[in-house]
């Protein structure tokens, strides 16, 4: 929360120009649509837990508006397990490639009621309606449980969300809708697409990118672990050495 | 008081951590035992990704060594010529483990062959020290009872290689004690333990060594093999998080000064049986969830990024 305070001043001048934006008079086929967050970023430190974003904008007259949050890419792999001798086992698996970490829906309405689903399946808006491509070799009906089980375990994570009563529209002109991460959000840039439809057709669409990074001290030893893997595992032994060493003096003068 | 992991990409209350490693520090205070077996299954059962569990519980179990493996080293109660030879033993074995359990990850049978290894482990230790501190016990209230033979020849006698080690009394094939050293640096490596559980009675019937220099000899190797074990998983998988371990080595510290006076106090038996069930709840619960159906039997794996 503290966040989002300490960013207000930049915050409200982003309000400003949303309602300059409106104020000048604009053709037809002008932006029709304008659209910002409160913070381009979101900093993974000590204390995270989660952030929450606010995503705002306006629109030149009424119309229905869907917002999309697509994470980084990256292979997935889902796994199925198997009662082996009354043992639960990891059996075959089906590995999704590019697949987004992270997936969001918001609208202002349910999304059967804003457009036909040849419409919502070209644009490619709707967890269940992603691109997930596999080179697995399994038929076509079991590449689908594993698509649907897919995003089942991105739902129970709370990495993949839908949600209608989210975005609220004020004064058909003006909306605002939050976009949430959980504390397991993966690193990366994510796209925040909000998209503006007028009887079923889309007229209007804006993408705003946004990244999320792990910053202070946890981004430092998560990115020394990785690119100096043989002295973060030294640095671990002789932290260990010294802390063991250390307790075994201290209690022996105890 | 919720605290990011940095490798284990999740946020944990950093108090519970805390006495969590006072909890598990008092149990091995008191009983004397390294405690990493009981730690690396809490610390799943808490949500921490197999993986980082037994990461960097090898990285705990090096600080909660070090003091008594110095207080032991101090006392001479070191052999140290048996020490170096498990040592080496404990080296081959761990780099195997870490191959192994790097293999295992790849092909998502990891968190599968943690917990199988853990039902297998705890399930039999737990049963033998039930079994022989209960006839211990009946034993002191029956002396009059005959005693089992100290030592016997066995084939394992026969084997090449002898050598001397003269703070055991002992003229053995060095190949017993590497065996032993291999076998419990493959557990280290992939149970996240010392493997003080295994290679204390090891020492005793195997090898028999006498028990002035049993502890102190296990614990110099496992503060060498569960580093060795550290640095292996740090490169090969990144699955060290030292924030936790951190966390865990302040509370086990303490822990385990307070366990140690509490359990001079008690009598030896009824600390092995109280251990002994201890070790056998742990297996069970873990047992339980290998064969308790999952709620989806489909789960995420992580492929990495291109």
């Amino acid at each position: 929360m503290s966040r989002l305070l300490s960013s207000l001043p930049k915050w409200l001048a982003r309000w400003c120009m949303v309602f300059g934006a409106l104020c000048v008079p604009a053709s037809a086929n002008a932006q029709s649509i304008v659209a910002d967050l409160s913070t381009r970023e979101v900093a993974i430190s000590t204390g995270f837990t989660g952030a929450e974003l606010l995503l705002f904008g306006a629109t030149e007259g009424f119309g229905d508006i869907v917002v999309t949050v697509e994470g980084p890419k990256r292979d997935e792999i889902v796994r199925r397990k198997e009662r082996v001798a009354g043992i639960w086992v990891n059996g075959t698996s089906v590995t999704f490639e590019d697949a987004p970490a992270y997936y969001r829906t918001a609208a202002s309405k349910p999304l059967n009621e804003i457009a036909s689903a040849q419409a919502l399946e070209k644009l490619k808006i709707g967890s269940g309606r992603i691109d997930l491509t596999t080179r697995s070799q399994d038929s076509a009906e079991r590449v689908l449980k594993f698509r649907d089980a897919f995003i089942r375990s991105k739902k129970r994570q709370a990495l993949y969300s839908e949600d209608i009563s989210d975005i609220r529209i004020i004064r058909g002109r003006l909306f605002r809708s939050t976009i949430p991460f959980p504390v397991n959000v993966p690193t990366g840039t994510y796209q925040v697409t909000v998209h503006l439809f007028k009887d079923g057709r889309l007229v209007s669409s804006e993408k705003t990118p946004l990244t999320v990074h792990k910053v202070g001290l946890e981004a430092k030893i998560y990115d020394f672990a990785h690119d100096h893997a043989a002295w973060y595992g030294i640095i671990a032994i002789v932290i260990a050495l010294v802390a063991g060493w250390l307790a075994g003096v201290i209690f022996r003068k105890a | 008081m919720q605290i990011y992991l940095p490798i284990a990409e999740m946020s944990l209350n950093a108090l519970m951590l805390l006495g969590l490693g006072g909890m598990v520090g008092f149990l091995s205070g008191m009983f004397g035992v390294g405690g990493g077996f009981l730690m690396t299954p809490l610390l799943i059962f808490i949500g921490v990704p197999p993986a980082v569990a037994v990461g960097t519980e090898a990285n705990q179990v090096v600080a909660a060594s070090v003091s008594g493996a110095l207080a032991h080293w101090r006392r001479g109660n070191v052999d140290i010529r048996m020490g170096v030879v498990l040592m080496i033993g404990g080296f081959i074995g761990s780099t195997l483990g870490v191959s192994l359990f790097t293999f295992l990850r790849e092909i998502g049978q990891i968190d599968f062959v943690i917990a199988v290894s853990y039902v297998l482990f705890l399930g039999i230790v737990g049963i033998l020290m039930v079994v022989e501190s209960v006839r211990a016990w009946f034993r002191s209230r029956n002396p009059s009872a005959p005693r089992r033979k100290l030592h016997h020849h066995t084939w394992l006698h026969g084997l090449p290689f002898k050598m001397r080690f003269r703070r055991s009394k002992l003229y053995i094939s060095a190949l017993l004690p590497l065996g032993v050293g291999v076998v419990v640096g493959i557990l280290a490596a992939i149970m996240g333990v010392g493997g003080g559980f295994v290679m204390v009675p090891a020492m005793i019937y195997l090898l028999g060594m006498p028990t002035s220099v049993v502890v102190g000899t296990s614990l110099f190797q496992i503060v060498f093999v569960t580093a060795n074990v550290t640095f292996l998983q740090s490169v090969n998988n990144q699955t060290v998080d030292i924030v936790l371990a951190m966390l865990l080595v302040v509370g086990s510290v303490i822990g385990a000064q307070i366990g140690a006076r509490v359990g001079s106090r008690l009598r030896g038996e009824e600390v092995r049986i109280a251990l002994g069930l201890i070790v056998l709840a742990v297996c069970a619960r873990v047992a339980w969830t290998l064969v308790v159906t999952p709620d989806d039997v489909y789960s995420l794996g992580i492929g990495g990024a291109h």
